[in-house]
């Protein structure tokens, strides 16, 4: 109970930070998804069965303020939580190296299947340029130390459970 | 046997609602993307919007206040620069102001200089005290020299309140420079004589920087607070240049029955900045 009221604490504060720097990094064009990287830090430090549901509702919730493929971001997310529940063995997400790749490609992938799905679906080209994008990606990457450090304090009794 | 069954079938549990899991939402999310759900999906985005304003409140508010920070701290940068600069401004006025005041001071002093129109017709030049020894603090050099027409045994004279008061005598003469011998020091000696008695003695100086009348008459009717001039009799002053006033009669003194007084200086040589060194003294003289 106690983590699922973390989890929806911790999820408040990820919706206000993510739209504080679309807000703020959208003026220069570049992109922050700060969904993702709290979904995947969550997907690390919590087991599956609060992971999944929590990457999945995420997703869901950019999809409701979406305006084009509802359920895009909700399939694309569950996919990375796939993805680093399937890293979790191989990777140590106590080191910043890590952190910093893992998050750096999983961006990457999310960005150019959310692209892909888009287009199948509906037909529509998201793409804004390639420097925007590798500047989201980058600056995603850069974020989420500070993220996994905040989530570590967050979460440190589950962690220490698990 | 029953324990190690029942571990088992945990773990088989588990690693099968971790295989489940992601199945189940990776279909659901396709299902999503694919059914027309544009209507539901529309009244849910409405109560959404509501649910979620205040959180988008916050995360504006939060933008809004880092634009205002970074503002703020431009503000204060630029204020540090101005502080810098108005430190400096202030420091360079602030000797501005003492270089005026000097400025003043030396205006009062020569417009009262050039009231006097060159003291009882004598003719010199005005030289501006520049440097005085710490060793010999009983002489000054002024930057007149015998280039200008300054000469040794020259009398040094300031004005106070318009009248001339005799400071010293020039010793030494450079081509530029020279230097003056202050009556306070014991070397310095000349005639003078008081009025309104008329007695006649010899002023030297004194290291207290209380000057000395000697050579009094026995029978002196010298009285405190009369005028010490220059005498005549002067071998190197011109008569009637006030020195000083009577501070002290001392009837009779060590080693000598000849009264000695004691004179107070007319002006404090260390606020004299400008002296009247006289020249042709000997022309002077004669007049």
């Amino acid at each position: 109970m106690t983590t699922v009221l973390k989890l929806f604490l911790s999820f408040i504060f990820a919706t206000i930070c993510h739209w504080a720097c679309m807000a703020f990094f959208g003026e220069v064009g570049i992109t922050v998804n700060v969904m993702l990287i709290f979904s995947m830090v969550v997907c690390a430090y919590l087991k599956p069965e609060f992971g999944y549901p929590t990457v999945f509702l995420s997703g869901l919730f950019l999809d409701f303020f979406g305006v084009k493929l509802f359920g895009c971001n909700a399939f694309v997310f569950t996919l990375c939580a796939c993805a680093v529940y399937g890293l979790e063995k191989r990777l140590d997400f106590d080191g910043v190296i890590p952190q910093i790749i893992s998050i750096f490609f999983l961006t990457l992938g999310a960005g150019l299947l959310n692209l892909l799905l888009l287009k199948v679906f509906t037909g529509f080209s998201a793409w804004s340029g390639f420097w925007p994008f590798a500047a989201g990606i980058t600056l995603n990457a850069v974020l989420t130390p500070f993220v996994f450090k905040i989530l570590r304090r967050v979460f440190a009794l589950e962690i220490k459970i698990s | 046997m029953q324990r190690k069954n029942k571990r088992k079938t945990h773990i088989s549990q588990g690693s099968r609602r971790r295989k489940i899991l992601p199945v189940v939402f990776l279909l659901f999310a396709l299902l999503l993307m694919i059914l027309p759900l544009e209507s539901p999906v529309a009244s849910i985005k409405a109560l959404l919007s509501y649910v979620f304003i205040p959180q988008i409140r916050a995360a504006h508010a939060t933008v809004e206040y880092a634009s205002e920070v970074n503002q703020t701290v431009h503000t204060l940068l630029n204020v540090h620069q101005e502080n810098e600069r108005l430190k400096e401004e202030m420091e360079q006025l602030r000797l501005e102001n003492a270089q005026a005041q000097e400025i003043f001071a030396e205006n009062k002093r020569l417009i009262s200089a050039l009231d006097l129109k060159a003291p009882k017709g004598w003719t010199g030049l005005w030289a501006k005290t520049a440097y005085r020894e710490p060793t010999q603090w009983n002489s000054v050099i002024i930057d007149k020299g015998s280039a200008d027409g300054v000469q040794e045994r020259a009398a040094a004279i300031a004005l106070k309140e318009g009248v001339p008061v005799l400071m010293g005598v020039v010793i030494e003469c450079a081509e530029n420079t020279a230097k003056v011998l202050l009556l306070q020091d014991e070397d310095f000696s000349a005639a003078v004589y008081a009025a309104p008695s008329k007695e006649e003695g010899l002023l030297v100086g004194s290291s207290n920087g209380i000057l000395k009348m000697q050579y009094l008459p026995v029978l002196s009717n010298l009285q405190k607070g009369e005028k010490i001039y220059t005498s005549a009799a002067s071998s190197i002053f011109p008569a009637g240049i006030l020195v000083g006033e009577v501070e002290k009669v001392e009837k009779e003194s060590e080693g000598s029955t000849a009264p000695i007084a004691q004179i107070v200086p007319a002006a404090n040589a260390s606020l004299v900045r400008e002296l009247f060194i006289l020249t042709n003294q000997e022309k002077q003289e004669k007049k």
